[in-house]
């Protein structure tokens, strides 16, 4: 069935994304307004726009399922693509959609209830033989399951939750006296965040890299994948760099991988675009970690290399086509770079600095695709993610994609708030990330700064200061004033004053 | 010229036994304590080579000293003088802390009165570069009455001439009240104090240990007691500062404020402002962000900045010309008029009234700080300054009301019935008896007791409330205010409301003086 | 003596104690090894204010300044500056020789309310002015900033938290 009609029940880059695909196949789309971003930049790149600017719910519409549902029926949506983030693994709303007759653009609910559940996900896994880091078998209940579970596999170990993600309810415990600790809050932080409490535990591998393996599938039964992708560069589980294909691997061992990864989406009779992911120690041995069942926000380093288009990929297999290329016809030309630049201050930690967007300028050059959902005058908003732009750099090999990536990144210009900019620009001076050597420990142990810390830059920054200390303080002539003035007045005024005192 | 003559070589000598006074030694020992001796303050001070000093050569009375010693040194530990401050005509006196420790003599009290004196009779300000350890006790009683005449002084000249002090050293017992009658205090940190009994009467009477910096260093009365207006971390910044403060009065109270050429780099028109209030009506902003959008550029001089931050006061320029600015602060305690920041805005405004610098006030206020201490400790007594100095004033008031305006503050902000001369509001503005939640709680008490969804029913009323009656429009059509504006456009309604103002003359009673609630 | 006291050089202090030093007249250019490079300050339409050096465009913004300190955000990295004379460089010395053990400075409540946010944690460097906790009172959202520079060494409250007044929120050690 031709799909005419796209709710995009998401905002911004994601949401502009989705847009320019659908408009390049000729389906109309629809995007919501919302109260907190009534001007947004995602809005001028839909065909309709569903006004719900009224609504002041305290949840945000993207992640109220009636209310897409509702908006889905009253635009005449035949089909709803979720983005990321929001309701995009929300198996519920899959079913919802399904129910309502709408093409949910992604899997289906079965699958992504099975992959969304690490407990039955690795249970799915261990039963196809996919090697995995040794865990408990199911869910741990208390702090003794815990502490019996860690000593059999031994220490460090890492809690994690069940229906988690995104490195919330997530602890590395590396003596028994912690257990007890991490596990309740590991736990509350899991209820709070997924509504879930129930955790997991693993082996948790030191220094590894991580390691993804993008999916595609059909709803014929053909799935293949598409290469790695290398998401090592992380703080706090939050992936700041991914790239592709990944140095670490080579062409043997990225068959095993892809073959894993392919099998692994087999069992839940995956269909659209998914990915897997790994993590792969110094010997080379690689864990499944678990799958995500939607578009990942790095898909497009994939795009450049394999020259697909994942987006246009996914509506397809939601119209029900077959996939037009075989795991044979997936070349992996070039390299490429992904930087995340977020409004953070990555001199407070990486903190949120929500602001408004003043200027910016990006590069235009060929060897880069900006994917953003801001515009001079947008707003960053606390609320929702801090993302304002993703730079995807492209280069013939590592060596050159990483030399352009600095030539971009210094071409960046953001007025208005912080930015993550100093950090990349740390990041391809840096010899460990240069050598690909560095692992998901690099931020936390392999550099001191953060961010580049040029001594010409400060020297510059010094004489700014400098200059406008003199300026203010030290020329003769910086305070103008016209003493004279101050007595010429009118003879209305002079003499009433005169006469008063 | 020959000068082997006999009067000439007096003269020569006497220059020579002048200049051997000041000694490298006594510099030296006063820069190990990270002060400068009165004549580098002074050199500092004055545009270079135009200071005159006088008195060089006056001697400590010729009394007889019963008790300890005094020093026969020439002018008595303190420089007086005249010179010109960016090219205008400024009376000071230095005390010189390396001669008996600044100690005020009869003379050296005498010196002071007479430049005094000068800079009244010539309309000019003056400068008191303090740093004494307080009245002689050689001389006794003689040197007290030194003091009461400097006092009387400072008073007569009040209102007349700008008169500040900048304490770089001690000023303990009677002297303090020098600097404290005085328009301004500047202090510098670490190395000045003021306080009425020193840490050692504290220790005998109250057996309290502190320390003079605890007790009355600069960071304590520009931050806890309001005594200091502006601290310095050093005292080339805090010379740097004052230079630049004198910029922006005018020479006496007859005299317009100096004006600065405008470069024209502040753009009337500026939309950033209208970005400034957040949407939500209990979030906080800076006020001095729109202060700073509205003023010339850079031009924002901030008076008593640490101390009572709830409300901002300063001086900035508009068009080049000197006005006042009196703000409520939404940062600092929500912005709440309480008694310390009506008592630092009344002495604000009649500093301005006396000088004729025109007053700009940007109200949001919500009220005044409610609570036992701040009833028991006067409030009312406290905010009636307020409204007093407001009401009193007779130079150009304009008023801009950014958002909330709140039953006795928004009458206190300068309301155009108390006697405002231009009054405006941006749409943001919420002017009405009290906040939405109180009135909807009196209105509706009885509906919303017997609501079945109280919480509901309340948001609902609030909006209306919001809609219906706190807003700017109302307040605009009985002209209670005179214009609603865009935001952006705020420089450009006050510099034409100042302009139409500039001959503004208002005939008041004649009376000795009013009976401010002090 | 005025010439004495005229000045004639200033340092830049980072506050991570970095001197610079700079000669007055402050020139447009800046010596790196046997080379004079010009730097030159400068604003157009679209960038706001920049600075021109070897023919790069760094976006500058004046983040804070009072009295001699400066905050300047340059290239998207914020520094902090006090810009010292030849005397006031000797005076700062002198303080510090002599004020001996570090001070505390605890921040309180000013009046009672809720803590909606706590901005800094133990260890963080704060600077007189930074906000550190935001209280919630009189319906509305108060930044409380720290008085003084320094750094915190204990933080007795947390976001959710009600407070009562004079309540200590946060002791920061004078640095």
């Amino acid at each position: 069935m031709k799909i005419k009609k796209i709710l995009i029940a998401n905002r911004g880059e994601i949401a502009i994304r989705v847009m320019k695909s659908a408009g390049k196949m000729k389906i109309r789309t629809v995007a919501i307004r919302t109260a907190a971003e009534s001007g947004a930049m995602y809005l001028s790149f839909a065909d309709e726009i569903f006004d719900n600017s009224e609504d002041v719910s305290d949840i945000p519409v993207f992640l109220d399922i009636d209310k897409l549902i509702s908006i889905a029926l009253k635009t005449g949506s035949d089909a709803v693509h979720p983005g990321y983030g929001f309701l995009s693994e929300n198996a519920y709303f899959a079913q919802k959609c399904f129910d309502n007759k709408i093409i949910f653009i992604g899997p289906s609910p079965d699958a992504i209830y099975k992959m969304g559940n690490k407990t039955i996900a690795r249970r799915l896994a261990l039963k196809i033989g996919i090697p995995m880091a040794m865990g408990s078998a199911g869910n741990i209940s208390d702090v003794e399951e815990a502490l019996a579970t860690a000593s059999k596999i031994g220490y460090p170990v890492i809690i994690k939750a069940a229906s988690g993600g995104g490195g919330r309810g997530m602890r590395i415990v590396r003596k028994e006296e912690e257990m007890e600790r991490m596990f309740s809050t590991a736990s509350k932080e899991a209820e709070k965040a997924f509504n879930d409490p129930s955790v997991f535990i693993e082996k948790y591998i030191e220094n590894p890299k991580h390691i993804e393996f993008q999916i595609l599938g059909d709803t014929k039964g053909n799935i293949i994948h598409l290469g790695e992708r290398e998401c090592s560069i992380q703080r706090k589980h939050q992936k700041l760099l991914e790239e592709a294909p990944s140095c670490a691997l080579d062409p043997e061992l990225r068959r095993v991988m892809g073959n894993m990864a392919v099998q692994i989406a087999s069992a839940v009779n995956y269909h659209s675009a998914g990915t897997v992911e790994f993590l792969l120690d110094s010997d080379k041995n690689f864990y499944f970690m678990e799958m995500n069942t939607r578009i990942q926000v790095e898909h497009p380093v994939t795009e450049a290399i394999t020259g697909i288009d994942l987006i246009e990929q996914q509506i397809r297999i939601a119209e029900g086509e077959q996939l037009s290329m075989k795991q044979e016809d997936i070349k992996l030309k070039g390299w490429a770079i992904e930087c995340r630049i977020n409004a953070e201050d990555v001199q407070a930690g990486f903190a949120p600095a929500p602001g408004k967007i003043e200027n910016l300028s990006m590069p235009a050059d060929s060897y880069v695709r900006v994917d953003t959902g801001i515009e001079p005058g947008s707003i960053i908003l606390a609320s929702f993610d801090s993302m304002i732009a993703k730079l995807i750099i492209t280069g013939k090999d590592r060596k050159e994609a990483i030399k352009n990536c600095k030539m971009a990144l210094d071409k960046v210009w953001i007025k208005g708030t912080k930015t993550t900019l100093p950090f990349f620009r740390m990041l391809v001076r840096n010899q460990k990330f240069q050598d690909g050597t560095f692992t998901t420990a690099f931020i936390e142990k392999d550099i001191e700064k953060c961010y580049l810390n040029s001594e010409y830059e400060e020297m510059l920054a010094a004489w700014l200061a400098t200059k406008l200390f003199v300026e203010e303080n030290l020329q003769e002539d910086s305070i103008n004033v016209d003493f004279e003035n101050g007595k010429e007045m009118s003879p209305w005024l002079l003499n009433k004053r005169i006469n008063q005192f | 010229m020959d000068l082997s003559g006999k009067s000439y070589r007096t003269f020569i000598e006497r220059q020579e036994a002048l200049k051997k006074q000041f000694s490298e030694k006594q510099a030296e020992k006063q820069h190990s304590k990270g002060k400068l001796t009165a004549h580098e303050r002074i050199s500092l001070v004055f545009d270079s080579g135009s200071f005159e000093e006088i008195d060089a050569f006056v001697t400590p009375a010729d009394q007889p000293v019963e008790f300890g010693k005094v020093d026969r040194t020439y002018g008595d530990g303190v420089i007086v003088g005249h010179g010109k401050v960016n090219g205008r005509l400024v009376f000071a006196y230095a005390q010189d802390f390396t001669i008996m420790g600044g100690s005020l003599g009869v003379v050296h009290a005498k010196k002071i009165a007479k430049i005094q004196e000068m800079a009244l009779k010539m309309g000019s300000p003056i400068i008191g570069l303090m740093d004494s350890g307080g009245a002689r006790i050689q001389e006794g009683v003689a040197s007290l009455s030194g003091y009461a005449t400097i006092f009387q002084n400072i008073i007569h000249s009040s209102g007349i001439i700008p008169q500040i002090s900048v304490v770089m050293g001690p000023a303990a017992g009677g002297a303090v009240y020098s600097p404290a009658l005085t328009d301004f205090v500047f202090m510098t940190s670490h190395t000045s104090y003021m306080f009425v009994t020193g840490p050692n009467v504290v220790k005998e009477v109250l057996n309290e240990e502190v320390t003079s910096e605890q007790l009355g260093g600069a960071e304590i009365h520009a931050r806890k007691s309001g005594v200091a207006h502006m601290i310095y971390d050093d005292e080339e910044n805090t010379i740097l500062a004052l230079k630049k403060f004198l910029s922006y009065l005018p020479s006496n109270n007859v005299e317009n404020p100096p004006m600065v050429i405008d470069d024209g780099a502040t753009p009337d028109i500026n939309e950033k402002l209208r970005d400034i209030i957040p949407d939500d009506p209990n979030k906080a902003y800076d006020v001095k962000d729109v202060i700073n959008l509205i003023i010339d550029k850079n031009s924002f001089f901030e008076t008593s900045e640490l101390f009572a931050g709830n409300i901002v006061t300063g001086f900035g320029r508009l068009k080049g010309k000197t006005i006042g600015i009196v703000a409520n602060q939404p940062k600092v305690l929500a912005g709440v008029l309480d008694i310390d920041s009506s008592t630092k805005g009344a002495r604000f405004i009649r500093f301005c009234d006396a000088f004729n610098i025109p007053i700009l006030t940007l109200a949001d206020v919500p009220g005044f700080l409610p609570g036992i201490d701040q009833e028991h400790a006067g409030i009312i007594r406290h905010g009636a300054k307020m409204l007093f100095a407001y009401s009193e004033a007779t130079v150009p008031k304009i008023t801009v009301i950014l958002r909330k305006a709140y039953g006795g503050a928004f009458i206190v902000m300068n309301s155009k019935n108390l006697g405002g001369d231009f009054s405006f509001a941006w749409p943001t503005a919420e002017i009405a008896v009290m906040g939405p939640d109180g009135a909807v709680a009196i209105l509706y008490r009885k509906e919303l007791a017997e609501s079945k969804n109280p919480a509901e029913l309340k948001k609902e009323l609030v909006k209306k409330y919001r809609d219906k009656i706190a807003n700017p429009f109302i307040a605009d059509e009985c002209g209670y205010i005179d214009e609603v504006i865009d935001p952006a456009v705020t420089r450009k309604k006050i510099v034409s409301a100042f302009n139409a103002l500039s001959n503004k003359w208002v005939k008041v009673p004649a009376r000795k003086h009013g009976n401010m609630p002090l | 003596m005025n010439e004495n006291l005229k000045i004639k050089k200033l340092y830049a202090l980072s506050s991570e104690n970095r001197k610079f030093s700079f000669s007055v007249p402050l020139k447009n250019k800046i010596r790196i090894g046997r080379r004079d490079y010009v730097v030159q300050l400068k604003s157009d339409e679209k960038y706001g204010t920049y600075i021109l050096w070897k023919n790069r465009k760094y976006p500058v913004e004046i983040v804070r300044s009072r009295q001699n300190k400066y905050e300047i955000l340059f290239n998207d990295i914020s520094y902090t500056f006090t810009v010292e004379t030849p005397f006031s460089l000797q005076r700062m010395k002198v303080i510090n020789s002599t004020k001996g053990v570090n001070e505390q400075e605890s921040l309180k409540a000013p009046m009672p309310g809720k803590i909606i946010d706590v901005l800094v944690r133990e260890g963080s460097s704060v600077l007189r002015g930074e906000p550190v906790v935001i209280l919630e009172a009189m319906k509305m959202q108060n930044e409380i900033q720290s008085p003084v520079n320094g750094k915190v060494i204990k933080v007795s409250t947390k976001a959710g938290c009600n407070v009562m007044k004079d309540d200590v929120l946060i002791v920061i050690k004078v640095e």
